[in-house]
């Protein structure tokens, strides 16, 4: 574990400003990504790895009635074969809420067969080849029973309401029907998955009763916990490493089936095990984004005043595990309207439990709002960007408290100059080039600034560089780089003398690394640590009588390009490093946490390892938020139907950014997804077999560089101090939201056909 | 399928010889056996271009290459790109420069096929680079940073 540790001093690029907040310094971990060097967390080559392969369900629903593992158990290599009769007992582990297990045990294979690709043995062997082999060999016996394929199965049913989604002010049944102006229309979204490059797989080694896991997550912390419960073992005996992470995007936050399965295997070979699942087994061993179904209906004045939203919702979840996708979280608060009522219903079907992908919630939620008020704007014939203004939500319609920040304005009006929206010819089907016709379409998004406590270490050491420890991760947002530019700062360093540590869980903890909140959270706890390293270093500098700075009696010394010296400018003027030379000090060292004060060792577990210490982005007197506004072209072949986005400008508040360079490719990167949600991809179910047909890459249509134009982003975001300390909000999720519905409205601008069913491919336009 | 064979791979004009069944690929053969982890497995069928090195200067998918099929051959890897002083190629400094990359998983396959892109001869415009560089997955969704770091590096190699 040394690549993570190394100073990436190579990355130094353009002025000195770029290593402070806010500029734009290059990744600090670029230097080993781009040369190989950087280690994933299965790459690590341990001695007497043995090599670990999943066999799944074949079936969507019935039982297992035998597995026939002798053809397996025979072929050479092969170590140990499990099924739920062989595996070790494994016990049941508490959720991510904290709430005790349901079960006293877990089974991670499985006898009864929920859904298709559930994994039900396990093979391992002394190499990969081998371990691939024998797992072709097992022989499974089922008996089947009718599976709920998806939403629209017969059998799937109206669901189970969840009444804690329903939100209702008003009376949005009387106003609708007493508006003048009436819509309704049903939107739905397809499920989709992560896709991230990177495979899950982990490799877990036992030496004692202390385990070492090698896997990438989001949430070490919180995985740790998993793991400490599944094998009846203390926490602070498990060891998570996650130097780099090959992409989340929601989905590695958790220690999942195929990771118990792992380090239960090595547990009873007593040898480190790898497992890595194979791209078909990443569409069935967790969940993408559950499928929806909404119903938004609108009642408005003549002048396109929104007096009522009616809203009902709908999305898939497993047979044996929940899963709710917030489906009215961008409804409800991104215009204002006097009456508004929404409920969600969950519908159980025959597949894995759907789970985070980028903007769970808000994604869909804004797909049906976002179309809908595009609706109402051709029905009331008002330009769709005018009837977003003038629904214009001054406050937050459902908390009824004041936004913290919104540039939401800013971001259309800016938006639209750069885009020249002020050009758009209003009518459907008016604008072409030659057999191509061309639409303009605008939607808005949002995501809440989620928050919470975290901590850091900061060390000022000998040489007079920072280094900087916390168990958060890295998994491209750049929080390598950023938390090396807030040190740098706060100290008063160059942003390449600051060595950031991330992604072991021995470092200062911390908690998920979802919800567009690391950043929020871990730059708020390196300032604070770094704060109290340079107040030690400044305390050291006055007031040790070593130091050269004694005599001079000042009360404060100001430390800047890793030199110290007085504010009047007379005396010494020495660097960090003479310094502590001259007091005998070989490091300085400051740990510093958000948490309340008497925080106990409870709550900062619970902090740490759960997500229940979340603060509601509500709470206090503001409603807190992150805003967009994405203006999108696109070209429609008249004959053949086909779709291609040709022009993207987005104008986005993610309030201050502490690296617009970083932060500028994650927005593109959420709006590139956002183009894959809307016109590529669909997880595509066999219905005969309750089985995920396009399981792989080739199939499952994420986007190719060929389908993606020039994109330009527009930072319109002021700090914001009721969001984080250092004025950001949220940045990785917000870009995607809202992308799908403004290229379904330019979809109806070019061609006059409304599509309301995600993706938007070429048969639903000819 | 059990028995072993010796094989001799020269890899960034280092030789190595192994002892491996045949049916190993050129992938794992890297990844497994000669701690060359730069080269990645995203999906092990020729789907993602995230294991695309070089057999003779040209682009090839590491997964779909068995190991014994290369023997004799020269295959450069990520790890072999730099110069032996650290210098970095062209394409590895315009992609740290653009921020061609964010989780970096799919980054060493799209250095490796960015060379051979402008190396054939296909880097004379944006239109053409996103199409000869559509082989090669990012998630992350970096594909215009690529573009930009493809056009800069194939300036830069011409001058």
């Amino acid at each position: 574990m040394t690549v993570h540790n190394i100073r990436h001093a190579d990355s130094r690029h353009g002025d000195a400003s770029d290593g402070a907040v806010g500029g734009r310094l290059s990744r600090v971990d670029g230097p080993a990504k781009i040369t190989g060097a950087a280690k994933y967390a299965f790459e690590q080559q341990l001695d007497g790895l043995a090599h670990a392969v999943m066999v799944e369900a074949t079936i969507a629903a019935g039982t297992v009635r035998a597995i026939d593992t002798r053809a397996a158990e025979t072929t050479p290599g092969v170590l140990l074969v499990l099924t739920p009769d062989t595996i070790m007992e494994i016990k049941g582990a508490s959720d991510w809420l904290g709430n005790p297990p349901t079960q006293k045990t877990y089974s991670p294979l499985a006898r009864t067969v929920t859904y298709s690709g559930q994994h039900i043995a396990a093979v391992v062997a002394e190499t990969f080849e081998q371990a691939v082999a024998a797992a072709a060999l097992i022989e499974v016996s089922y008996d089947e029973t009718p599976a709920i394929v998806d939403l629209s199965d017969p059998k799937a049913g109206d669901g189970i309401p969840i009444d804690a989604m329903t939100k209702e002010w008003g009376d949005a049944e009387a106003a609708f029907a007493a508006a003048p102006v009436r819509i309704c229309a049903a939107y739905n979204t397809q499920r989709e998955y992560q896709a991230a490059m990177e495979p899950h797989g982990l490799i877990a080694r036992w030496q004692g009763e202390e385990l070492t896991i090698w896997e990438p997550s989001q949430w070490l912390d919180g995985m740790a916990r998993t793991y400490a419960e599944w094998f009846g073992v203390p926490f602070e005996n498990v060891r998570l490493v996650s130097p780099y992470i090959g992409g989340g995007f929601g989905s590695k936050a958790l220690a999942l089936a195929h990771s118990a399965v792992a380090a239960a295997s090595a547990k009873m070979l007593g040898r480190p095990v790898k497992l890595v699942l194979t791209r078909p087994q990443n569409f069935t061993s967790y969940g993408g984004r559950a499928a929806t179904r909404q119903t938004v209906t609108i009642g408005a004045g003549r002048d396109g005043k929104i007096q009522s939203i009616v809203h009902r919702g709908v999305n898939e979840t497993a047979v044996d595990g929940m899963w709710v996708e917030p489906l009215a979280s961008v409804t409800s608060i991104m215009y204002a309207t006097p009456n508004f009522s929404s409920k969600q219903n969950v519908v159980r079907v025959n597949t894995v439990v759907p789970g985070a992908k980028r903007a769970p919630g808000e994604n869909p939620s804004a797909f049906g709002i976002e179309c809908a008020i595009d609706e109402l704007a051709h029905e009331v014939g008002i330009d769709p960007l005018e009837i977003r203004l003038r629904n214009y939500a001054e406050q937050d319609p459902e908390a009824k408290k004041a936004w913290s920040t919104r540039q939401l304005r800013e971001a259309f009006a800016s938006g639209a100059e750069r885009f020249g929206w002020s050009k758009r010819s209003p009518k459907p089907r008016s604008m072409r080039d030659g057999h191509q016709l061309i639409g303009w379409g605008v939607a808005a998004g949002t995501y809440p600034v989620r928050r919470a406590y975290g901590e850091a270490i900061v060390r000022i050491l000998a040489d007079g560089s920072v280094e900087v420890e916390s168990s958060s991760i890295d998994m491209g947002q750049g929080t390598y780089t950023i938390l090396a530019q807030t040190a740098a700062e706060t100290v008063g360093v160059a942003a390449d003398d600051v060595v950031v540590k991330l992604g072991d869980s021995r470092y200062a903890r911390a908690g998920v690394a979802g919800g567009s909140r690391l950043a929020g959270v871990m730059t708020g706890a390196v300032y604070k640590a770094a704060t109290s390293a340079l107040d030690q270093l400044v305390g050291l500098a006055i007031s040790d009588p070593r130091s050269p700075f004694h005599a001079l009696q000042a009360n404060t010394l100001v430390v800047a390009n890793g030199r110290l010296r007085s504010p009047r400018g007379d005396g010494p003027d020495v660097s960090i490093a003479e310094l502590l030379a001259s007091v005998g000090r070989d490091r300085i060292e400051a740990a510093g946490d958000t948490m309340p004060a008497n925080s106990t060792a409870e709550d900062r577990y619970k902090n740490y390892t759960t997500i229940a210490t979340s603060i509601p982005h509500t709470e206090g007197n503001y409603s807190r938020h992150s805003w967009c506004a994405h203006f999108i072209e696109v070209r429609v072949d008249e004959d053949f139907g086909t779709v291609r986005v040709s022009r993207v400008v987005s104008a986005l508040d993610s309030g201050r950014l502490y690296n617009p360079k970083l932060a500028e490719s994650q927005w593109k990167g959420g709006i590139i997804m956002g183009i894959g949600q809307a016109l590529l991809e669909e997880g595509i179910v066999d219905r005969r077999h309750g089985r995920i047909v396009n399981n792989n890459l080739a199939d499952y249509l994420v986007p190719t560089n060929a389908d993606i134009p020039d994109i330009e982003v527009i930072s319109v975001g002021i700090p914001d101090l009721h969001s984080s300390v250092l004025g950001g909000k949220g940045v990785g999720e917000l870009a995607i939201v809202g992308v799908a519905p403004a290229i379904a409205n330019a979809v109806f601008h070019a061609t006059g056909k409304r599509v309301r069913d995600l993706p938007i491919t070429l048969e639903k336009l000819i | 399928m059990t028995s072993q064979t010796t094989i001799h791979l020269t890899i960034n004009g280092r030789d190595h010889s192994l002892n491996v069944e045949p049916r190993v690929t050129l992938l794992d053969a890297l990844r497994d056996r000669l701690d060359l982890t730069g080269t990645k497995k995203g999906c092990d069928h020729g789907q993602c271009g995230a294991c695309t090195v070089h057999v003779d200067g040209e682009r090839v998918l590491a997964c779909l290459t068995l190991a014994a099929q290369v023997e004799g051959r020269e295959i450069t890897t990520i790890e072999g790109l730099a110069g032996a002083d650290g210098t970095l190629d062209a394409v590895q400094a315009a992609f740290l420069e653009q921020d061609a990359f964010q989780c970096g998983y799919c980054t060493p396959g799209q250095i490796m096929s960015a060379v051979a892109c402008i190396r054939e001869g296909h880097a004379n415009s944006d239109d053409e680079i996103r199409e000869y560089m559509a082989g090669n997955l990012c998630r992350c969704g970096a594909y215009p940073n690529i573009v930009a770091a493809v056009r800069q590096a194939a300036l830069e190699v011409v001058s």
